[in-house]
């Protein structure tokens, strides 16, 4: 992942800009929204790695609406929260409602971008251990289904032995008739 | 970091067959001591020698469960490979239930499904959930599910029916996953109904399966795979006691009965292979 795409919600346009500003100076893809419905909507159109939303927001869709929507698109939309001081406690709430972490206002954006880094670090992890996993997956259904093969011939040539070994030991018919029994079962039936 | 000595390989490879049946040749130094080494330093201890000293002298099992948990292996998915699942829903599910159906309809329909390395639980949620949408209304079954895994934290996991985004996303649709969990903080809970379906508990797989009863389906999934040979034939032999006569066993995908236990026949339908009593 080389550069991530975040959306950064907020009804204040002079720290919508400021974001804006900060994290494209840094490299990042970002787009703006004034409110949780603006939002909502550019969520639904479009793929985003990180959703960076104000809690507190005018309209019908607050932070809290709008992280339970970005969740329910794709739980790999990481969403970091933004509040004041005061409100610590909602915070925590969003977090335990799937956020992945919180912003204190005013925003340190040094900070934010540490956590952005990590959050980046996690991604690429899991992207290394997801593409394993497949390299895994694709040996195994090809060894599973030689093994399958083997296991079902095996499996039929053990009933042959048995059903010659018996007829070999029937010793009710003569040697000629056994053997020409016998044979018969190596026939492809 | 912690050095083993080759004895000292040889004498917790020992111990750890002793308490889990897991089998490691001494080319597991490695392993070993990537993996114990943090819990033999949190213990104090200097050497491997002491720190197996202090395991087995360790009455409250504390230090056993931290190795087993160290050593074991956790990888399992919700419907780890689709092909068992749909070999369950397909085939061996509609065929047993028409087999176990009591005559008299005022009786229930029993099905008594065992996984027996259930690690945290997601191969028997699955069935439970293939259950569920093939049978709908279960009051008419009397449907008993059990796991069993040699790991506390695997088992008490598994009873949560709690896991994260990482150990749900994969392999579980989405469709599934909303009708059958539901988010709290940052984990999936699974629901009541499915819950209330499943019982796990502790089970060394080299022990006596006492107790247990009959099945109707074994699934010994990825397992074995941990075993000696010898060990392999045993566990084999001790499930086919207590496979019902017309039950079914399925092994991971990759595993093979060939030269293990010549009591059970390999059956073929479709994509996957299963197991019948002779």
């Amino acid at each position: 992942m080389k550069t991530m795409r975040i959306l950064v919600t907020d009804d204040d346009p002079i720290i919508r800009k400021l974001f804006a500003k900060r994290l494209r100076q840094e490299g990042y893809q970002v787009t703006l929204a004034p409110d949780g419905s603006e939002a909502a909507r550019l969520l639904d159109a479009m793929p985003f790695d990180i959703l960076i939303t104000d809690l507190v927001m005018p309209g019908g869709i607050d932070g809290i609406a709008l992280l339970k929507r970005a969740k329910e698109i794709s739980l790999d939309i990481e969403v970091i929260v933004i509040t004041a001081h005061s409100s610590i406690d909602t915070a925590v709430d969003a977090m335990k409602k799937g956020a992945v972490d919180y912003l204190e206002k005013p925003i340190h954006f040094d900070e934010l971008f540490l956590r952005l880094d990590k959050i980046r670090e996690i991604k690429s992890l899991q992207k290394s251990a997801d593409d394993l996993r497949e390299a895994i997956q694709v040996t195994e259904n090809s060894a599973a289904q030689t093994i399958q093969e083997l296991e079902m011939i095996n499996s039929n040539l053990l009933i042959k032995i048995d059903e010659m070994e018996e007829i070999l030991t029937d010793f009710s018919q003569n040697a000629e008739a056994r053997i020409e029994r016998a044979l018969k079962i190596l026939e492809p039936r | 970091m912690l050095k083993i000595s080759p004895d000292e390989t040889r004498l917790i490879t020992r111990y750890i067959h002793e308490i889990s049946g897991i089998f490691l040749d001494e080319s597991k130094k490695y392993l070993l001591e990537t993996r114990l080494n943090a819990i033999a330093e949190a213990e104090g201890c200097r050497s491997y020698q002491d720190f197996y000293t202090k395991a087995k002298a360790d009455a409250s099992r504390t230090i056993e469960r931290k190795i087993i948990d160290a050593i074991s292996t956790n990888e399992t998915l919700f419907f780890r490979d689709t092909n068992p699942f749909q070999l369950l829903q397909h085939k061996i599910l509609p065929e047993l239930i028409d087999a176990r159906t009591p005559k008299v309809p005022s009786m229930k329909t029993p099905l008594k499904v065992w996984s027996a390395a259930s690690s945290t639980g997601q191969e028997l949620y699955s069935v439970a959930i293939v259950l569920k949408e093939l049978l709908g209304d279960l009051s008419r079954y009397n449907v008993k599910l059990l796991g069993t895994d040699i790991s506390d934290t695997a088992i008490a996991q598994a009873s949560s029916g709690k896991y994260n985004k990482f150990e749900i996303e994969r392999g579980l649709a989405r469709d599934k996953l909303q009708k059958y969990f539901s988010l709290t903080g940052q984990s999936w809970k699974i629901n009541d109904q499915i819950r209330s379906m499943v019982n796990f508990r502790k089970l060394n797989l080299m022990l006596p399966f006492t107790g247990l009863g009959k099945f109707d389906i074994v699934l010994c999934r990825n397992v074995a795979i941990y075993f000696s040979q010898e060990d392999r034939k045993k566990l084999f032999n001790k499930i086919a006691d207590i496979l019902e006569p017309d039950g079914y066993l399925l092994i991971g995908s990759t595993e093979s009965l060939t030269g293990i236990c010549p009591r059970f026949i390999p059956k073929r339908h479709l994509r996957s292979i299963f197991y019948q009593l002779k």
